[in-house]
């Protein structure tokens, strides 16, 4: 083993302290020792992954107190998935930035690589730890290296972008707070399996308030529907791999949250399909919105939203082929969008304002970057054989398994909807003359850049023709996320230990 | 009809406040089954530390600790990465009037006091009520005072940043010497000595004392970084 699972956490935060010395003497080190951090982060969790697999969930303790006293680490095969795949595109948008910042001063280049390390290891923070005040803790370390990122480029927009987030990140994090004391004081625990052992003896209003402000204390990070206002702003303002970083990594662990408290600490299944609910006006609202928009990354920031709206729905049917297909939809959405996201920023280089009118006729200029672009369009969109259709598919199979016919419908009509907004812009860069009094200049794509969009799109063919590849995986998390007594079982009694 | 349906949802929601605000059940012992008595009972015997408090949040919870140590980290490059295109040099910033004589001379005389006082808070945190985030507020302040006083009172950014540099990496070296000594993240590897003495409980102290001084210089840098802002 190259580590347990708090290196995943442990290893960042040590190597945030230190770029500061080393940067003094060396220069260069604040953008290489992130990337070494972020590949060791996903070696370690693709190794911790694999070895869970085999040997079961990996319950760590810290501070040498067993877990309804001490904060505990759960590396199962849901949490263990999503950490891999975060760290993994933690890794990408490094690679992607590395010379991106080339022309930003020193100790702007610091602090964003310092902001972009952290946002990874918050994100994986939230996922694996079993304790919900440490959650809040990784909660607030995502929040304020998201605020920074996105006031990035010190402008008037940014800044104000930045605040709104800031507003909206800090009051849901209030809300958050208040929902852990009421916890806390009907149970006298934080760590997330004893309250699920235990909530039955809550009294049923302060389980409903608590509740309610769980939602709205994490619905800003998941980014659903009321609480999403920061979204579009942010993704627009902050720097294209951010956005990346963003969509690819910060939502997935809001999600993440959100489930793991509906599911896990508050039993929901039942005939409350609140999920179902707030996906379906997510999705609706957003996605409707994402038609209107007239700049790219505003419309992109709109789908991501909507896809997330698409993730609670699956989520919310309960059954093992909804949580299934929302993880796939996870996956899928971690893959793809970072890549619109990165490949829409490489055409939009030369542009503050990021229209979609300003990359007209741009396939003739940037023709690997706009197939790219193109690519990742109609797999979101969920056109076979690339990756979305299988997810979209396995959510509409996993409805009609349940006979929610009006999701189904829905669904198929956002569906549309998508490819209306996304096919207007592939139609502006392929089928349009280039001209220079509307369009940009073109930007000569970065080698390392070019490295990054090319494994995604690898990703993105790899799940489209052999879907088998990653549905087995998927198939333990699901089961993993559903079955609560196992969970409740593993964490209350002491793991085995690796370290020997 | 959007008027309707967010007062239906605010009179739902006021409805479940009410009653969870209204009926605190003061009387019942409602942490029958809680982690309170293994913590008061624990701190004494097995980590021997006078102050549950600094127990709880040093060792206990010594990971949220490190986070939000991590966050104010955070907080301060963060503030300091937005406000730095525009600072002023050292001398010139946004204080307007000059502090006046009695302040500068009082400053003077209690500066000392003040440091003395922070580094007593963050040293005794594990014996008296106090500790790290509390020592090192303190000291900030002093640091405040002497900078409000005197218009060139200046202290080197570099020598700040290699002190919250330096307590951050100890506190997760301690972490690791935790890990390998003691099996985990963190743990106590240390030993606790007598209860109530000052070399007691062992990382315990040591990790807060690291905590003071990262939040001092935070503090500091934060306030060193407002003050030369440009308005």
């Amino acid at each position: 083993m190259v580590g347990t699972p708090v290196f995943l956490i442990a290893i960042p935060l040590l190597a945030a302290f230190l770029i500061p010395l080393i940067g003094m003497i060396w220069k260069e080190s604040v953008r290489i020792i992130p990337g070494l951090v972020l590949a060791y982060m996903t070696v370690l969790s693709a190794s911790l992954y694999l070895f869970i697999l085999e040997n079961g969930t990996y319950v760590e303790t810290i501070a040498g107190w067993q877990a309804p006293w001490g904060i505990d680490l759960v590396f199962s095969p849901l949490t263990g998935l999503l950490a891999t795949i975060m760290t993994f595109m933690g890794f990408i948008v490094w690679l992607y930035s590395y010379r991106f910042k080339s022309n930003v001063e020193f100790e702007a280049a610091k602090k964003y690589f310092i902001f972009l390390m952290l946002l990874v290891a918050g994100s994986v923070g939230i996922v694996i730890t079993g304790d919900i005040f440490n959650q809040f803790v990784f909660i607030e370390i995502v929040g304020i290296s998201a605020y920074a990122l996105t006031a990035f480029y010190t402008g008037r927009n940014s800044a104000e972008a930045a605040f709104k987030y800031l507003i909206m990140g800090s009051l849901s994090a209030s809300a958050l707070l208040i929902a852990i004391i009421i916890v806390y004081a009907q149970l006298g625990t934080l760590n997330m399996a004893e309250i699920a052992a235990n909530i039955d003896q809550m009294n049923v209003h302060y389980r409903i308030i608590a509740m309610i402000f769980f939602i709205i204390g994490i619905g800003v990070e998941a980014e659903i529907f009321p609480l999403n206002g920061w979204a579009p702003d942010a993704y627009t303002e902050a720097p294209g791999p951010v956005g990346g970083a963003f969509s690819g990594i910060v939502v997935k662990a809001g999600i993440y949250a959100m489930v793991r408290m509906m599911f896990t600490l508050f039993d929901i299944s039942g005939p409350m399909k609140i999920l179902i609910v707030i996906g379906l006006v997510t999705l609706i609202v957003a996605e409707t919105s994402a038609l209107r928009q007239e700049k790219l990354k505003r419309m992109l920031a709109y789908s991501s939203i909507g896809q997330m709206g698409l993730v609670l729905v699956a989520f919310g049917m309960g059954t093992k082929a909804g949580v299934f297909a929302a993880l796939f939809l996870m996956l899928n959405h971690a893959i793809i969008k970072p890549l619109l996201f990165l490949s829409g920023s490489f055409l939009t280089f030369n542009t503050t304002e990021k229209y979609i009118s300003q990359i007209t006729g741009m396939a003739k200029k940037m023709p690997v970057v706009s197939v790219l672009f193109a690519l990742g369009a109609l797999a979101i969109s969920g056109l076979p054989p690339f990756s979305g259709f299988w997810s979209k598919l396995s959510v509409l199979t996993a409805a009609a398994d349940e006979n929610l016919m009006l999701i189904i419908a829905l669904v198929l009509i956002i569906s549309v909807i998508e490819i209306v907004y996304y096919f207007r812009v592939i139609n502006r860069l392929f089928f349009f003359e280039y001209d220079e009094s509307v369009s940009v200049k073109p930007h000569k794509p970065g080698f390392n850049g070019m490295i990054a969009l090319f494994i995604l799109a690898g990703l993105i063919l790899l799940i489209g023709f052999y879907p088998a590849s990653v549905t087995g995986y998927l198939d333990l998390a699901a089961d993993d996320l559903l079955n609560t007594h196992q969970y409740i079982d593993k964490v209350l009694q002491l793991g085995q230990s690796i370290i020997q | 009809m959007k008027k309707a349906i967010v007062i239906f949802f605010l009179a739902v929601f006021g409805y479940f406040m009410a009653i969870t605000f209204l009926s605190p059940e003061f009387e019942a012992d409602r942490n029958r089954n809680g982690v309170k008595d293994f913590y008061l009972e624990k701190t004494v015997s097995d980590l021997k530390t006078a102050n549950t408090v600094t127990a709880i949040v040093v060792n206990f919870r010594g990971f949220d600790t490190l986070g939000e140590v991590t966050v104010l980290f955070l907080a301060a490059t963060a503030l300091g990465s937005i406000l730095f295109k525009k600072r002023h040099h050292i001398g010139e910033r946004t204080v307007l009037y000059p502090a006046s004589t009695i302040v500068g001379s009082g400053a003077k005389l209690i500066f000392p006091a003040i440091i003395l006082l922070g580094a007593y808070v963050f040293i005794h945190g594990h014996l008296t009520p106090g500790g790290g985030f509390q020592g090192g507020t303190i000291i900030a302040t002093g640091f405040l005072l002497m900078l409000i006083s005197y218009r060139n009172f200046s202290i080197s950014h570099n020598i700040l940043s290699v002190i919250e540099s330096l307590a951050g990496i100890l506190f997760v070296v301690f972490g690791f010497m935790g890990l390998i000594y003691g099996g985990s993240f963190l743990e106590n590897f240390m030993g606790t000595g007598i209860l109530n003495d000052l070399f007691s409980g062992g990382v315990i102290p040591v990790i807060y004392i690291l905590v003071g001084f990262k939040v001092a210089a935070e503090l500091t840098g934060l306030i060193y970084t407002i003050l030369h802002e440009k308005g």
